[in-house]
């Protein structure tokens, strides 16, 4: 195998590894499961509340557990129709009306809390190891492109295999706590949210990891991640709120550089939006992750 | 044959401050090679800019005649040893050492047995499955050199590698780095100057990131030039006219407090033994006790001389015939 290929999987796996040693995994995991049970349960507890206010103003009883009045309505010809006027594209309300409610929900949930957990844990896996000096031990082992290109694979392994467990924690929670759940409709369309949530996360992924790069303190590095990751969401917000020329322009312009801008498209059931989202997110989490190399190559160590 | 490590006007600077300022630097291979200078001279930035750690501001560096370091040509051919750096603490020994290895590019079986040999020359065999957080700073250092040896690379740089080690540990490790194997150069970075007077072919002495001298311990020390006795009472009448008799081409120096005697001879065919031999003849005839022999000078006394820090405390002797001081 090429040498810099081998010691970028070298280093993947290491990432892996030492993840779990340091407990890093363990606490990334926890938080992630933890936050699907916790969110669906309150959502699971929302959604009965809302059928039995449905269920009493309609004047029929009352379900002990929730998901039943949803469900039916969910497959009501003229509610159908509803969303189909609202959403614009007969195609597309199909498409979510074919998704269960639980993972619509999971989905949301998986893309808002997403970010934030990749940069509470990815934005300093770098600067600490230039803090600590432990990156010394490498440098003149391999490449420094190959040890940074190793460390975001490691990290972007993680991420999805926390994604797929929480969707997990949210399918076994939907499972015990709702009426009429679908098992393997549920299991399918939450395995997609996650696939899509990942994908958005590791333009994230990308940012966090650039940062990391450019700065030495891991606090400092979290930090100005947070910083600049919600400016990417003040730019998204703006784009969708300016309507002035020539700030629209400007704004939808980039909007396109940052992972808000591909969001909605990601979301989309249709294999040629999500599609060309996907290119863009990882082209985009590729480009924060470079953009940081390009100091981190020079930087002293 | 090139130089194993050759540094050539290699400047690097941090802000207004140049660390390095012109370095010139060879280190011939198959040697152990000594660092010294006082804090700051530059010597760990020069370390660090061998290895690439460090971009250098200008000037060349050139590893084994290749040119600068080049991760995919010298990794595992080239390793360091730094001076202040931690290892990941949650990490065990031997994984560590495992994952260090593979980056090197060492099979599986070169590997194991490459961490089974370092391990067993630091005295952490028992401790391999330990965590880095559970050893001692002791432990821990050894665990650091044992890196820098993983794989028998070519070229092995240490930055004050017995930092931290106790005296038996130290005692153990000089005795590994002169067992190495001969295809292997190693350059130590120290400020312990008797150690690498103890262990190293060369030296170079640096201060304000310049060469102030490099050459071969022999030299440096005047070993085949000198022999320094040192005597008991000190300050007693010496019978230079027998002396200088016994060694006609010979100069003498005595140290101020009388306590030390040292003969200085240029002509290259004399032996040392041959000196002493004489000396301790005349000097023993005549009572005087000699507690001490010492071949060429301290490599900290020609530190300081060569870096004008340190007066001299000796004074040459009179010929012989005039009266002793």
């Amino acid at each position: 195998m090429n040498p810099t290929l081998r010691n970028t999987w070298t280093v993947t796996l290491h990432e892996l590894t030492d993840s779990i040693r340091s407990r890093r995994a363990i606490v990334l995991l926890i938080l992630y499961a933890l936050n699907a049970v916790v969110a669906t349960l309150i959502f699971v507890k929302v959604l009965h509340e809302m059928e039995n206010q449905f269920e009493k103003a309609v004047g029929v009883a009352q379900a002990e557990k929730a998901g039943g009045t949803t469900t039916a309505m969910w497959k009501n010809r003229n509610f159908r129709e509803l969303i189909s006027h609202l959403v614009g594209n007969k195609e597309t309300a199909e498409k979510l009306l074919e998704t269960p409610p639980l993972a619509l929900f999971f989905g949301w949930l998986s893309f808002f809390y997403t970010p934030l957990l990749v940069m509470l844990m990815s934005a300093s896996r770098i600067s600490e190891e230039v803090w600590s000096g432990s990156v010394r031990f490498m440098m003149f082992r391999t490449s420094r492109l190959s040890w940074c290109v190793g460390k975001y694979a490691g990290q972007a392994l993680q991420l999805l295999v926390a994604l797929l467990l929480s969707g997990l924690a949210a399918w076994i929670t939907g499972w015990c706590r709702m009426a009429f759940f679908d098992p393997g409709a549920n299991a399918a369309a939450i395995a997609v949210f996650s696939l899509k949530a990942w994908i958005y996360g590791i333009a994230f992924l990308g940012l966090a990891m650039g940062v990391s790069q450019t700065i030495a303190s891991p606090n400092v590095a979290t930090a100005v991640g947070f910083v600049v990751m919600i400016l990417f969401s003040v730019v998204s917000m703006l784009a969708e709120w300016v309507s002035r020329q020539p700030w629209q322009e400007i704004l939808n312009a980039l909007d396109l550089l940052v992972p808000g801008g591909h969001k909605m498209d990601l979301w989309l059931p249709d294999a040629m939006h999500a599609g060309v989202a996907t290119v863009f997110l990882l082209a985009l989490g590729a480009a924060y992750m470079l953009a940081g190399y390009v100091r981190f190559s020079r930087r002293n160590l | 044959m090139s130089a194993a490590l050759e540094l050539k006007g290699v400047v690097k600077t941090y802000g207004s401050r140049r660390a390095l300022d012109g370095l010139d630097l060879a280190v011939p291979r198959g040697t152990i090679f000594g660092l010294v200078g006082s804090n700051g001279a530059g010597k760990t930035t020069a370390l660090a800019v061998t290895v690439g750690l460090l971009r250098r501001d200008a000037g060349s560096v050139s590893l084994f005649g290749e040119g600068p370091f080049d991760p995919l040509r010298h990794a595992g051919r080239v390793t360091l040893l730094p001076q202040d750096s931690r290892l990941p603490l949650h990490a065990r020994a031997e994984d560590l050492l495992w994952f260090y290895g593979r980056l090197q590019g060492l099979g599986e079986g070169a590997l194991r047995e490459s961490i089974d040999e370092v391990l067993e020359w630091v005295h952490l065999n028992d401790r391999r499955r330990s965590p880095v957080r559970t050893l001692s700073h002791g432990m821990m250092r050894r665990l650091t050199i044992a890196q820098a040896f993983l794989g028998r690379p070519e070229l092995v740089l240490l930055d004050e590698p017995m930092s931290g080690l106790d005296p038996r540990e130290a005692s153990r490790i000089r005795a590994i780095l002169k067992r190495r194997h001969d295809a292997q150069t190693v350059v130590i970075s120290s400020h312990n100057l008797h150690e690498l007077e103890t262990l190293c072919d060369g030296a170079a002495f640096i201060e304000a990131g310049r060469l102030v001298r490099q050459d071969s311990m022999d030299t440096l020390t005047r070993r085949s030039r000198r022999v320094t006795f040192f005597l008991e009472p000190a300050g007693q009448p010496l019978p230079m006219e027998e002396l200088t008799k016994a060694l006609p081409d010979a100069t003498w120096e005595q140290a101020l407090d009388g306590a030390e005697l040292t003969v200085k001879f240029f002509d290259e065919t004399a032996r040392a033994a041959e000196v002493n031999a004489r000396v301790l003849e005349v000097l023993l005839r005549h009572g005087i006790g000699v507690l001490e022999i010492r071949r060429g000078s301290a490599l900290e006394s020609e530190y300081f001389s060569a870096t004008d820090s340190h007066a001299s405390s000796v004074t040459p002797l009179p010929p012989a015939g005039s009266a002793t001081p």
